[in-house]
């Protein structure tokens, strides 16, 4: 008997960066889809702590991407709750490859979750930055910078969904980070993109992956 | 010693407002802070002035911008 692929998203968007994280992850969601895997998308309000504690538990996906607010020991769904902990609940990611658009929680929850039987975790150590273009006032679709803040994650995720292991992943997505960084330094487009590659360039140094770095789906 | 040590980070606070003081202050960047909202230029001046975590942090990525540029990791490979 042959086992479907499972993949979870958790997408709150109750504020304007999260609502640019759940704009750009939606793509990640149709590929999951047309890939044939069992998708299961829990956006918005539905990003709470009960309903995605409860599918991990009941459906045990292979892949879970979670956007949201986060810190070292944490990561938060709608409203900020806190879905996991490091100190309550890190053994919830147990057998999952896990990947956090969010804040720093890489740095505590990331080991610990590994440490209690998941196989990979990949995020940031640092804090996630997010550069926004100025003209494109809350409307992700037309942001070219945040495109080139966010394209990097959805490279590392789609080539998760696309049976690439961890550390091919992680290294597409630094790869198009650092294009990007240069494309921001040269570009002759808009005289203002100098002054975000910093920022992206510390997503660069923050992005890691702990457990086991030729996992799979 | 200590005095030194607090020189130096004054002057690596300096740096780092100087080189945000170059930007158009239209330009905005989140840093996942509890609103949610984006900073723009001066805001993030004012976050490193005021010595704030993510002041902090803000002044973090421009020096280790700097550095990198020094050890050439960004030389285009």
């Amino acid at each position: 008997m042959i086992s479907v692929v499972c993949v979870l998203f958790s997408r709150p968007d109750d504020d304007i960066t999260l609502n640019y994280l759940s704009y750009f992850s939606k793509e990640l969601v149709e590929l999951s889809n047309s890939s044939g895997f069992k998708t299961i998308n829990k956006e918005s309000k539905k990003a709470n702590k009960k309903n995605i504690l409860s599918l991990i538990k009941n459906q045990c996906p292979n892949l879970i991407m979670f956007n949201g607010h986060g810190s070292p020991k944490i990561i938060c769904g709608h409203k900020r709750e806190i879905i996991v902990n490091s100190e309550e609940n890190p053994e919830v990611l147990k057998n999952s490859i896990t990947y956090s658009l969010s804040c720093a929680s890489a740095l505590v929850l990331g080991p610990k979750s590994v440490e209690k039987g998941a196989i990979s975790f990949i995020g940031y150590e640092s804090d996630f930055a997010l550069g926004k273009d100025p003209e494109s006032e809350a409307s992700p679709r037309h942001d070219k910078i945040a495109k080139l803040f966010l394209e990097p994650s959805n490279i590392l995720f789609s080539s998760l969904l696309n049976g690439y292991n961890v550390q091919t992943a992680v290294e597409k997505a630094k790869n198009k980070m650092k294009e990007n960084i240069w494309y921001l330094n040269t570009t002759k487009s808009f005289p203002e993109a100098i002054y975000y590659a910093p920022f992206l360039f510390g997503n660069y140094l923050g992005l890691v992956a702990h457990g086991d770095k030729n996992a799979s789906i | 010693m200590k005095e030194e040590k607090e020189n130096l980070e004054e002057i690596k606070k300096e740096i780092a407002i100087e080189r945000l003081r170059q930007a158009p202050p239209s330009i905005k960047v989140s840093f996942g802070t509890a609103d949610g909202k984006f900073m723009n230029r001066d805001e993030m001046i004012k976050q490193i002035q005021s010595d704030t975590e993510i002041g902090k942090k803000i002044m973090k990525m421009q020096l280790e911008y700097l550095k990198a540029f020094k050890k050439e990791i960004l030389a285009g490979d």
